[in-house]
C-alpha cells in the first residue's frame, strides 16, 4: 500500500484551498507523507498576502456565514498546520515566472519546482488528486 | 468512562479534531486510553477510520447531548505478539466451563463489550487487586488478543494461583453475544 497522497491545487478560490487542505492534513495526520503541487491560481494558497483573501465562487458568498458558524479554520491556519504536520509544499516555477512572482512573495518553507519534481513524488503515490 | 487523557476537540470541525488527536496520541504510551471529545458528527467515522489507518485500536464512542466521546487505545504496529504462558484455554470452551472469566483490557475496552458474566480487573490493576480472586477456582484470563493475558496469567502464577488459564485467541475472535455497560 502506497503511503503517499499527492496533490495538485490548481484553482484558487476558498473552496479550492479547503479541498486541498483538509485532504492534505487529514492525510498527514494519518501518518501519510503528503505533497502539494501550487500551479496557476492554487498559488494563490501560499502567497502571503493572497492566502487571507480567497474568493468566493460568484453567487457562493452567502456561505461566509455558514463557513463561520461551522467554525471551520481559517485558510491560514489549515496552511500552518499543514506544514506543522510535514506537509511538502512545491510552487510550481513556471507558473511564477508567467505571472512575475519570486518566492519572497510566498510563505516560508515552500520549495520551487517543475513539473518532474511533482511526477517524482507521485509516481508511487495513491491517491493522486486534483483540484 | 475511565481515560488515561483526555482531548477536548468540541465546537471544531474537520479535520481538527483528527489533526488534534494524531498530536495528543504522541504523549500516550502503547496501552493507555485517550478519550476525545467532539461535536463534530463526521469524527465517529473519522476517528475509526483514522484509529484503523495508523493502527491503533478503536474501542468506541458514547453519545450523550451533542457531544460524542471516542475511546482509543494507543498501540504500536511493530509489537511481537508472542506469549509464554503453558496453561492456555481455547476461547470457544470458556463460556462451558466452571471457571471465572477474567478480563484484562481497559475499563472502556470492557464497557465497550465484553462476554457475560466475565470479571472486569485491568492489567494495571492487577496486584492491587489480586484478594478479589478465588484461588481456588479455575480463572480464565482474557484481552483482546492474548499478549496482556499472558502477562496476566503470569503474575497470577506467581502469586500462587495454580488453576491459572490464558485464553487464546482473545476478544478478536470472540464470535458471541457482547454484554455492554454504556
Amino acid at each position: 500500500m502506497s503511503n503517499k497522497v499527492a496533490i495538485i491545487a490548481s484553482n484558487g478560490g476558498l473552496f479550492d484551498a479547503y479541498k486541498v487542505f483538509n485532504i492534505a492534513t487529514a492525510a498527514a495526520a494519518s501518518e501519510k507523507e503528503v505533497a502539494i503541487f501550487f500551479t496557476f491560481e492554487g498559488l494563490n494558497f501560499i502567497h502571503k498576502q493572497g492566502m487571507h483573501a480567497l474568493p468566493m465562487p460568484a453567487g457562493a458568498e452567502h456561505f461566509a456565514a455558514g463557513f463561520a458558524k461551522a467554525n471551520v479554520p481559517a485558510i491560514p491556519q489549515l496552511v500552518e498546520m499543514a506544514q506543522e504536520l510535514g506537509v511538502k509544499f512545491i510552487a510550481c516555477q513556471m507558473t511564477m515566472d508567467v505571472m512575475g512572482l519570486s518566492t519572497g512573495d510566498f510563505i516560508e518553507g515552500i520549495e520551487v519546482g517543475g513539473a518532474v519534481t511533482f511526477l517524482e513524488f507521485a509516481k508511487d503515490a495513491a491517491p493522486s488528486l486534483t483540484f | 468512562m475511565k481515560a488515561d487523557f483526555q482531548l477536548d476537540a468540541k465546537g471544531l470541525s474537520c479535520p481538527m479534531p483528527i489533526v488534534k488527536t494524531k498530536k495528543v496520541m504522541a504523549d500516550l504510551v502503547d496501552g493507555q486510553i485517550l478519550e476525545v471529545s467532539a461535536t463534530d458528527k463526521g469524527s465517529k467515522a473519522d476517528i475509526a477510520a483514522w484509529a484503523e489507518t495508523v493502527g491503533h485500536q478503536y474501542v468506541g464512542t458514547l453519545e450523550t447531548e451533542g457531544v460524542l466521546k471516542h475511546y482509543i487505545r494507543k498501540c504500536s504496529n511493530d509489537r511481537i505478539e508472542e506469549t509464554m504462558f503453558d496453561q492456555t484455554i481455547d476461547l470457544e470452551l470458556i463460556t462451558s466451563s466452571e471457571g471465572l472469566i477474567l478480563d484484562v483490557r481497559e475499563e472502556a475496552e470492557f464497557a465497550f463489550g465484553h462476554i457475560a458474566g466475565a470479571k472486569s480487573i485491568p492489567m494495571g490493576q492487577l496486584e492491587a487487586r489480586l484478594s478479589e480472586l478465588d484461588k481456588e477456582r479455575e480463572i480464565y484470563v482474557i484481552c483482546r488478543t492474548g499478549k496482556r493475558s499472558d502477562m496476566a496469567a503470569q503474575k497470577l502464577a506467581s502469586h500462587g494461583f495454580t488453576r491459572v488459564f490464558n485464553v487464546l485467541p482473545g476478544m478478536t475472535s470472540w464470535k458471541g453475544d457482547l454484554t455492554k455497560n454504556i
